[in-house]
């Protein structure tokens, strides 16, 4: 089946490397199942990167809960949604009907810089999908199964060849949809970007995605509207705006203390915090801090029990807007093993 | 014969900050020295009194200033602790005062203050741990800011 991926008469996409798209299905006899990966099926044979995909979240959720939820995982998010599709096949299954409908999930994975991108990607490629593929999903399921039978009669390598060419076309869309995606979201005016933005932008940059020249050098014919990060600008503004300037490991107390600082003359409102570790693959919360009224220059004390065994954290601060939507200010990942030990604390 | 006390307007409430270490060390060694107060200090670290968050725990370490000087010369610390049943209990813990600013009524300025911040962060009610043999007098100056005594606590060292 990877075969059909490997073509080289398929352009290939510039943004393929930026996301891999998992469509997949749950199997009433096997569990979950993926139908098909992009950019490269043969990816499914790959544990590494399959592993966050069986323990995401999304498959222990209700059918259409939540609008999508994420797991993040070793510096990438999955963007992970569920929903209903049609069905007219027999389930292997006591208890399921012929109409019985597939729950079909599709997760989408982004390097952490991109983050910003993932709910409207997700939501793009799910709106794409249900409204080309809505009524045809099953008949890929079937195919899956059938390929998966050791005697293939006349009907079976009928239904494989039928799933193959669904899954051709459904490539197809995701492959466009990608590009014009990104496209779009490359040449997007940004006036004054956001911390997010700002880092999607350095991370394009970084891979030697087409971005405007600074500001200075811009003329009249510049081939992006699209403002860098300019790191002159940040030298001159100084430090960032908060900053993690002590960790101590509190050896008595089995505790972990992060002083963070306000580096602003301004007084920050609306900040939360949050400490987490990944534990079996799950992102599990410490702290989830609300710090009303953050002063000028103000340090202040974070402390979380250290729970054994784990020695990963990841410190993260957010700001709430004004429209209420959570804007990440700090993402820090911790090796305790990396720390100094305190014998005495009060 | 009561001594000159401090008003109100000479003096600068506000959060302790790491450069306040050294003068807030300096009282507690005096007061050591002085009263015999419990003070180890290798435990207080230019950290330990920054605002604090700990799961079900608030913590801010008030510093009083002299407005003409902008010397240290009283700390407390207060802290909010939600119980079993998430009722924030507030607490007065750590008071110190330079020993030529004690009676002056330099505490009383920060534990009203203390009390108004308690009070907003919902706590229903605030404690004061005092030793069991603790001057009758003392528990005057509490009683006037509205502390009465209700628990004996009892204590095991090891």
């Amino acid at each position: 089946m990877g075969d059909l991926f490997n073509n080289e008469s398929l352009e290939k996409n510039p943004n393929e490397d930026l996301c891999v798209v998992y469509l997949l299905y749950f199997d009433e006899k096997k569990g979950q199942i993926p139908l098909f990966i992009y950019p490269d099926d043969l990816l499914r044979n790959n544990r590494k990167y399959m592993r966050p995909i069986h323990y995401h979240p999304v498959w222990f959720l209700e059918t259409e809960d939540l609008d999508h939820i994420d797991l993040e995982y070793k510096g990438y998010t999955f963007f992970g949604k569920k929903f209903l599709t049609k069905s007219e096949r027999t389930k292997r299954r006591a208890g399921l009907e012929f109409k019985t409908p597939e729950t079909i999930v599709l997760i989408v994975s982004l390097p952490i810089e991109l983050e910003i991108f993932g709910d409207d990607l997700i939501s793009k490629l799910t709106e794409q999908l249900r409204d080309k593929f809505e009524d045809q999903l099953f008949e890929v399921i079937e195919s899956e199964i059938a390929s998966d039978t050791i005697i293939k009669t006349p009907d079976t390598i009928g239904r494989i060849t039928k799933g193959t060419k669904i899954k051709v076309l459904i490539r197809k869309l995701i492959d466009n949809v990608i590009k014009e995606y990104f496209s779009s979201i490359i040449k997007k005016k940004s006036g004054s970007p956001s911390i997010k933005t700002q880092r999607a932008i350095s991370y394009f940059a970084l891979k030697g995605f087409e971005l405007s020249l600074p500001r200075s050098l811009k003329g009249k014919n510049r081939f992006s509207t699209i403002e860098l990060f300019d790191p002159e600008k940040q030298k001159l503004s100084g430090k960032l705006p908060l900053s993690i300037n002590k960790i101590n490991l509190l050896e008595k107390s089995h505790e972990i203390e992060f002083t963070v600082q306000n580096n602003t003359e301004e007084e920050l409102k609306n900040i939360s915090i949050t400490i987490t570790h990944v534990q079996e693959f799950f992102e599990k919360e410490v702290m989830n801090q609300e710090v009303d009224v953050w002063f000028p220059q103000e340090e202040l004390l974070f402390i979380v029990p250290k729970i054994p065994h784990i020695d990963d954290y990841l410190f993260s601060i957010n700001e709430r807007d004004v429209d209420g939507y959570h804007q990440k200010i700090l993402n820090q990942k911790i090796d305790l093993k990396l720390l100094d030990k305190i014998t005495n604390e009060i | 014969m009561l001594k000159e006390q401090i008003n109100k307007k000479d003096i600068i409430i506000r959060n302790y900050r790491t450069s306040d270490y050294q003068a807030t060390l300096e009282i507690w060694k005096n007061l050591n020295e002085l009263m015999g107060v419990e003070f180890d200090e290798e435990q207080w670290r230019e950290s330990s009194g920054l605002r604090q968050f700990k799961p079900n725990l608030k913590r801010i370490t008030m510093i009083a200033e002299l407005k003409s000087t902008g010397e240290v010369v009283s700390m407390g610390m207060i802290e909010a602790v939600k119980n079993t049943i998430g009722r924030y209990i507030g607490r007065l813990d750590n008071w110190a005062t330079k020993k030529e600013f004690i009676g002056k009524g330099v505490g009383k300025l920060i534990a009203e203050r203390s009390i108004q911040i308690l009070q907003s962060w919902g706590c229903d009610s605030v404690r004061i741990n005092l030793a069991y043999t603790a001057d009758k007098k003392l528990l005057e100056v509490f009683g006037k800011l509205g502390f009465q005594p209700i628990l004996t606590v009892l204590e095991k060292r090891f």
